[in-house]
């Protein structure tokens, strides 16, 4: 039965994963038209001396300690405002429409908000009379930027687990507290939000692991200007592994870093929410 | 949910089973600049070959490069013809067709009235040879143009009050210094009186944008008298980035001044950091600023704007100043691995053709890069302008690299550059001698 | 409390405008004449067009980048990539997590190695992948396309429906057993069917997953018979002009199905999600 997932993932994967681990150790780049040449660890040393690989493992880190967490609480805020509002099926309907646009297509849309001198983001600045902001010429409001389009793509996924969470606590409980004299928020500080809390994690792993492999909206949107203010390190593999030329042995360097990171990073978190026994192996 | 899907499955089957390739089809990609162009020539050829498809595949900037070079390496020929940036001739030239073998070759596929000595001869060489070898027939002829607008420039009132003010008259600028002058003038922020609200729009984004904008300022320094007593003569395939014998020229005193330049011209620009061609074309298309370099297609999306109308009246073109503008362009060559060589060479002659280059630029705007198509006397009574200004911008050009290390150079540079401007890190050559080291580095792989 | 219930009311307001005007602002600009892309201030009302659909404005310009008049080839091969992706990559996720389930196959070690592939990233793949893919001859096919999404979309549909079976009582298999069913009967007939929310959520996921994927979609294509919208968008961004009218309208079109798609399977996908996370 489990065939045919073998079959797919061990010709798709596993080629690929060898490749990458033995490129890592080349000088391989296309544009050259050399053959791969061995040079040992030369391609990680390289990752340590490189300022824009650098600035991108920050940006990085920014995205997922600003965006993952504004996501979390954005979440969690939007599922108890709209819980129990009048007509929630169809504002969460609504909600959920920022996750289904594909990722290019975002970019397109928010690089015509951002536009400096005719964008509308601009434009609701200036009504309440703030000067307009360049969105993709300076470190901050770029950085900003990406921020707000993954928070804007993202939250709705995060409100949508944990607003179903929300659903499933039976309501008894939540009554006999109030009814035991708990004030509504304590009710909410002591009983709603520690039963949410494993959904919490598992959001926050499926958004860290997402979050680490941001690429379209970098790569529509701002490029990853101005400086190198916005390379996040995936869109960095990118122009390393395609845009010049192929430098294929320094991006699978690159991305043999990023799947050591990724790995260790989860592992930690699936061993904090005890995933083996939720998954009952 | 097994019902829904089983038919949907059967149904995309089906229409996988019917898709059926033609005989003689040529797989045409190209930039999206060249698309519109490439695509009534291809439909003009078919209706002389009936028996050939031509099937033309735009591709973004960013992503044909890349695509032509993982397609050459491997041998595959995805692609028959292709457009190809000058720039990335040294990469993409051993997988070309090498035109003139295949031409001897074949040389009943000759078109008499070709015609080859007719492209202007920096044309011929920027936009097809790699060294010894042909591998494209030049295509899209450009160096950048500086439009301004022709209305305000001739203004009486403006005229006198920039003589109050400067001591000079308003003229085009001839020099970055003096084109300091005349966007301060056209500022609002600066100057009250100013008919637009910017002086100038420049983009310089951290895209490869800023590696040839870069270049309209180096220019005329690495090109006086002094700068090539300094750095040598410019050699066509290295460019002015490099001095004479391959090293780098740009982190010296003139590399500093002429990012000092654009630093200083930053403030009469509309965000200058984040603007590329969309931003820049649209500030100008919205008649919000006096001047900007460009390239030549944007005069078609301009002609119709509603705030630049008439046209003929409101918008000039002249030489940039300083007078090295940055050279660009394309070429169009055959896949080496093409299964239709025979049908590919027959295209892009006509593509490139006299009748082609003429089509191309009265419609697309897309520079001739024809002798005879710059003196047609369609083409003269059209753009009166033309054999001047163009013929003397490619003279001057100012050219980027074509060796294979082009697009890791690039980088490197517009990297350190953005973060000059930036104000991130400082404009000194120190900052540029660290570039200079990388590029030594990737050259000596 | 109807103080409390204003102000409610208008942060949700505040929420859904953050979170659809950017949908707005697209859908609008796609009937925007060119003079009205941009504009200051914006133009929320104009004359709509269909210009950018059908390329009736700029007779200029040649077709192939001033409307998406050229855009049915991509479409058909976007709804027929992401419908086969969805599909077999809920088949496989099926039976494999299924296995997993019942027998034990592999344990934890393979379940944390389903979950790295989902990490390993695109970029490192996509040139052997190149390489593969050209040796069999499938490039600038659909199969290209779809057996390297699935690469993406299957280890997490696993994860998913491997919660959902691991919800379904055993007694109900054993019963099944009982009355002389094999495992792929039950299988079919019992656990599946008790899974339907999940194997919709999954579908859904991996349909979203690969209708925008970008990166393999460029690597492993060269042309209408296999490319993908999100690569045809790039045809409108040129040196002389951004074409943001006929980009947005594109932009709807590569929208537009995705987003009726998950409305169409909104109950199962909000089901299914949370019965899987809740667990998971």
């Amino acid at each position: 039965m489990i065939l045919p997932l073998l079959l797919v993932f061990l010709g798709l994967t596993i080629y690929p994963f060898v490749y990458m681990i033995y490129m890592s150790f080349h000088r391989y780049n296309l544009a050259s038209w050399e053959k791969p040449e061995f040079i040992g660890f030369g391609n990680y040393r390289e990752i340590w001396r490189d300022r824009t690989a650098r600035s991108s493992v920050d940006f990085t880190v920014l995205l997922l300690v600003t965006a993952v967490p504004l996501e979390i609480i954005l979440g969690i805020g939007i599922a108890f405002l709209l819980r129990d509002f009048f007509g929630e099926r169809v504002f969460r309907s609504l909600l959920l429409t920022p996750m289904m646009v594909p990722a290019v297509v975002a970019g397109i849309a928010w690089k015509m908000l951002y536009n400096f001198e005719f964008g509308p983001v601009n434009y609701f600045f200036s009504l309440l009379g703030i000067a307009k902001v360049s969105w993709l010429g300076t470190q901050l409001f770029s950085r900003l930027g990406v921020v707000l389009i993954d928070v804007w793509q993202w939250t709705p996924f995060v409100f949508l687990i944990l607003y179903a969470g929300l659903q499933s606590i039976p309501r008894d409980v939540v009554e006999a507290a109030l009814v035991d004299g708990a004030s509504g928020f304590s009710a909410l500080r002591y009983i709603e939000l520690p039963l949410l809390r494993p959904l919490v994690w598992v959001v926050l792993i499926i958004r860290l692991i997402d979050v680490l492999k941001i690429f379209d909206i970098v790569y529509m949107v701002t490029f990853g200007g101005p400086g190198s203010a916005t390379h996040s390190y995936s869109f960095y593999i990118y122009k390393v592994g395609v845009s010049f030329g192929w430098d294929v042995g320094y991006a699978s360097a690159l991305s043999m870093l990023l799947l050591v990171a990724v790995t260790v990073l989860t592992n930690i978190l699936i061993r904090t929410v005890r995933l083996k026994e939720t998954l009952e192996l | 949910m097994r019902k829904i899907m089983l038919p949907i499955v059967f149904l995309s089957i089906l229409v996988f089973a019917v898709q059926v390739g033609y005989a003689a089809q040529l797989t045409v990609w190209s930039s999206p600049d060249n698309a519109d162009a490439i695509y009534e020539l291809a439909q003009n050829f078919m209706q002389k070959y009936p028996e050939v498809t031509i099937e033309v595949t735009p591709l973004s900037w960013e992503v044909l490069y890349p695509r032509i070079l993982q397609d050459l390496t491997s041998g595959v020929g995805s692609f028959d013809v292709t457009t190809w940036d000058l720039m990335t001739a040294g990469a993409i030239a051993p997988g070309m067709l090498d035109l003139e073998v295949f031409a001897s070759e074949h040389p009943d596929l000759v078109d008499p009235s070709f015609d080859d000595q007719d492209f202007i001869p920096t044309a011929r060489y920027v936009y097809g040879y790699w060294k010894d070898k042909r591998i494209g027939y030049p295509f899209y002829g450009a160096a950048m143009f500086f439009f301004y607008r022709k209305d305000l420039f001739g203004d009486q009132g403006l005229k006198e009050k920039f003589k109050a003010k400067y001591g000079r008259d308003l003229t085009l600028p001839q020099n970055w210094q003096e084109a300091k002058e005349v966007a301060e003038f056209f500022t609002r922020k600066l100057n009250p009186d100013s008919p637009t609200e910017y002086g100038m729009a420049l983009m310089f984004p951290r895209t490869h944008t800023l590696f040839y904008m870069f270049l309209n300022f180096f220019g005329p320094y690495r090109r006086s008298k002094e700068g090539v007593s300094k750095f040598g003569p410019v050699d066509l395939d290295w460019g002015d980035y490099f001095t004479a014998e391959g090293k780098p020229a740009f982190n010296s005193e003139e590399g500093v001044k002429a990012l000092q330049d654009m630093m200083d011209l930053m403030k009469y620009a509309p965000d200058p950091l984040g603007s590329d061609y969309g931003e820049t074309l649209e500030a100008f298309s919205k008649g919000m600023v006096a001047m900007i370099p460009q390239w030549t297609a944007c005069l078609a999306s301009w002609k119709e704007s509603p705030d630049l109308q008439p046209f003929e009246e409101k918008v000039g073109v002249a030489v940039m100043p300083g007078g090295a503008p940055v050279s660009g362009g394309w070429g169009v060559g055959i896949n080496a691995a093409s299964q239709h060589k025979e049908w590919a060479f027959r295209f892009i002659q006509y593509a490139t053709s006299k009748e082609g280059d003429k089509i191309q630029w009265l419609k697309y705007r897309i520079g001739p890069t024809r002798q005879s198509v710059i003196e047609d006397a369609e083409v003269q009574s059209d753009s009166p302008w033309l054999a001047e200004v163009y013929l003397q911008s490619l003279q001057g050009a100012s050219h980027r690299p074509r060796i294979p290390e082009e697009p890791k150079l690039e980088d490197v540079l517009v990297g350190t550059l953005s973060e000059v401007l930036l104000g991130q890190r400082p404009n000194s050559i120190e900052t540029l001698n660290e570039v200079a080291q990388e590029w030594e580095k990737a050259l000596r792989k | 409390m109807r103080g409390i219930g204003v102000i409610k009311g208008i942060i949700v307001g505040i929420v859904l405008f953050f979170f659809l005007f950017p949908v707005y602002w697209l859908v609008t600009t796609a009937f925007k004449r060119s003079e009205d892309w941009f504009s200051w201030p914006p133009s929320f009302l104009f004359s709509p067009t269909l210009g950018n659909f059908l390329g009736l404005e700029g007779g200029f310009f040649g077709s192939t980048t001033t409307a998406i008049a050229t855009i049915t080839p991509y479409l058909r091969n976007s709804v027929v990539v992401a419908l086969l992706v969805a599909c077999l990559s809920t088949v496989i996720a099926a039976l494999s997590s299924y296995a997993i389930s019942r027998f034990k196959i592999g344990g934890m070690g393979f379940v944390s190695w389903i979950i790295s592939i989902r990490m390993l990233p695109p970029i490192a793949s996509a040139l052997p992948l190149y390489i593969i893919f050209s040796r069999l001859h499938l490039i600038n096919t659909w199969w290209a396309l779809i057996l390297s999404h699935l690469v993406f979309t299957t280890p997490f549909s696993t994860w998913i429906l491997l919660t959902f079976f691991n919800e379904v009582p055993r007694e109900l298999d054993e019963a099944s057993f009982v009355d002389g069913a094999n495992t792929w009967q039950t299988f079919l007939w019992v656990v599946l069917p008790l899974s339907a929310p999940g194997l919709a959520a999954v579908a859904t996921l991996a349909f979203i997953q690969s209708w925008g994927e970008f990166l393999m979609a460029l690597v492993l294509t060269t042309g209408k018979e296999a490319q993908t919208l999100p690569i045809y968008l790039g045809r409108f961004i040129t040196g002389w002009r951004i074409a943001w009218g006929p980009l947005a309208a594109a932009g709807i079109v590569t929208m537009l199905p995705v987003i009726l798609f998950s409305l169409l399977m909104q109950r199962y996908l909000i089901r299914g999600l949370t019965f899987g996370a809740v667990k998971g």
